[in-house]
């Protein structure tokens, strides 16, 4: 759900008009249902064994769940997820305010980091696996490898768009550099680092998943192509349908939260 | 409040187009005493706002002296003296409030926290946005944000006030609104002021003296005195006469079209 849905949903509350809360609740519902039953319908049409139903596969989720080997893989993951995302953050970070801030930065790299963004993550994964054998340090240097240039990009936009003329202001009434730093740099950055964050999530889920497959014994990926290998589509269904949960959950519960409060302000997300 | 005293200010600007510099300022001479309303008056990209930016302190490198209540301005000497500008866009935070936006700029002047709510109150009010203290800039329009512009720089209770041809971006008649409540805070608060206009009109309805500025480089051409009474009225036909031969002074040319002796 947008930004904007939500406020107009709030706006629709407060006003009282509520017919329009469960319009859009019960189409997002009313989808659902028709997913599920379009699900066990393939299910039948196809055999459970190549398409295992609803039924099945929360089953083979809740196994996983009882085994322990959900919490354990999607740990592993996680906090190989995590590492990279802050390292890719950090460098991503760097390189694109330098690109921001000087010419001769930026045209030095503009056409690297466009390289960067267009090889596969899985030419990453290779070099790095090979350069330092099927180890974790491996795997995080390519996931920051194949992540970090989206991120760069979009704060080198970021500090591209800085207004001059709002800094200027803020010198004239006497804001000392540190202020006009934090009160005014930052806070028109942030939306370019917000998008650089979702960026850099959406690239780090896919690249995480395929290092693991290639080269770690444990995490999600892993035990993804161990499923493949046993030809238990249950259980890959079922390691899709969390990783799925998972990555609504961190997109509804942390980055929507995150947004709404930092750019309510913001005509283009309100309107 | 304070005087102001420019001498022999001159700016050139560097830039790749002009290796060599281009003199922007050649040689300004300019006094305002306490409480006076100047105008500077020229075409565009004559150096108006320059002086504007080496009065505020925005734009250290120039050449002459320049003091502002005796104090010299320059990049050693930070912030000596408290400005209150308004810029020719109104160059609100847009994520803060209303109220938040004249809060920044009393917080950036080191003005005491527990005045803070009678000054925003106060200024909000006399600007005739009382009711929009919590509202953000893009609910407003561009004449309400302009006025938070001015609420803004008359709350940090400045010693000058410089304004950049604050009206310009706005239609004529809420230039014409805008130009009358400055008129009435000035009248109230009696600010040293230097305003920036390319309008001769505007100049002659708000200064107490106009300064005319050649073309690039920008020199001083003459000044005007203005002595019709306060409060002003748009109607008075002193007003429009004065505005018709101040024009002639810019274009440097007379009614019938021929040239004026510099």
């Amino acid at each position: 759900m947008s930004v904007a849905t939500a406020r107009k949903l709030e706006a629709g509350a407060a006003r009282g008009l509520l017919r329009r809360v469960p319009e859009a609740v019960s189409i997002r519902l009313a989808s659902l249902v028709v997913l599920a039953v379009a699900w066990q319908a393939a299910s039948i049409l196809f055999t459970e064994r190549f398409v295992p139903g609803p039924a099945s596969t929360f089953a083979a989720l809740w196994d996983l769940a009882r085994g322990g080997e959900l919490i354990k893989h999607f740990g592993v993951t996680m906090a190989r997820m995590l590492a990279s995302f802050a390292a890719a953050m950090l460098v991503g970070m760097v390189i694109g305010t330098a690109m921001g801030l000087y010419r001769r930065a930026e045209q030095s790299l503009d056409m690297w980091v466009m390289v960067g963004l267009t090889i596969p993550g899985l030419c990453y994964i290779i070099v790095s696996f090979m350069w330092l054998g099927l180890n974790d340090r491996a795997a995080v240097l390519a996931i920051t490898w194949a992540t970090f240039p989206a991120i760069a990009i979009n704060v080198w936009q970021g500090v591209k768009a800085i207004d001059p003329r709002l800094i200027d202001m803020a010198r004239v009434f006497g804001a000392s550099a540190w202020r006009r730093t934090t009160r005014v740099v930052v806070p028109q950055v942030l939306p370019y680092l917000m998008a650089a964050a979702r960026f850099g999530l959406g690239i780090i889920w896919k690249v995480t998943v395929l290092v693991e497959l290639l080269g770690r014994s444990d995490g999600i990926g892993y035990m993804l192509n161990y499923s493949f290998q046993m030809f238990d589509m249950a259980d890959v269904f079922a390691w899709t349908i969390f990783f799925t949960l998972v990555m609504l959950a961190i997109e509804l519960a942390i980055l929507k939260p995150i947004e709404r409060r930092l750019f309510m302000w913001r005509p283009e997300i309100r309107a | 409040m304070a005087d102001i005293e420019v001498r022999r200010l001159s700016k050139v600007y560097r830039s790749r187009a002009h290796p060599d510099g281009l003199l922007a300022l050649d040689g300004i001479d300019l006094a305002v005493a306490d409480h006076q309303f100047v105008c500077l008056l020229g075409p565009s990209g004559c150096g108006k706002s320059t002086v504007l930016n080496v009065l505020c302190g925005l734009d250290p490198q120039y050449a002459g002296e320049v003091r502002v209540a005796g104090r010299v301005v320059s990049r050693a000497n930070g912030h000596p003296f408290r400005v209150g500008y308004v810029f020719q866009e109104p160059r609100l935070l847009p994520w803060l409030t209303v109220r938040r936006n004249v809060e920044f700029a009393l917080q950036s002047e080191g003005i005491a926290k527990s005045e803070w709510r009678a000054r925003c109150d106060g200024w909000l009010g006399r600007v005739g946005l009382a009711d929009f203290a919590e509202a953000h800039p893009h609910e407003l329009s561009g004449g309400m944000q302009q006025r938070t512009a001015i609420a803004r720089a008359f709350a940090v209770d400045p010693e000058i006030l410089l304004m950049d041809e604050p009206f310009s971006g706005l239609d004529e008649l809420t230039a014409r609104t805008m130009r009358e409540l400055l008129l009435s805070i000035w009248l109230e608060t009696k600010k040293t002021v230097i305003f920036v206009t390319h309008n001769c009109f505007e100049a002659c309805f708000l200064a107490d003296r106009i300064v005319v500025f050649t073309a690039r480089p920008g020199r001083i051409k003459r000044e005007v005195t203005i002595e019709l009474p306060r409060p002003r009225n748009y109607e008075d036909a002193r007003l429009f006469e004065l505005s018709v031969s101040v024009t002639h002074h810019v274009t440097g040319t007379t009614a019938r079209g021929t040239r004026l002796p510099d």
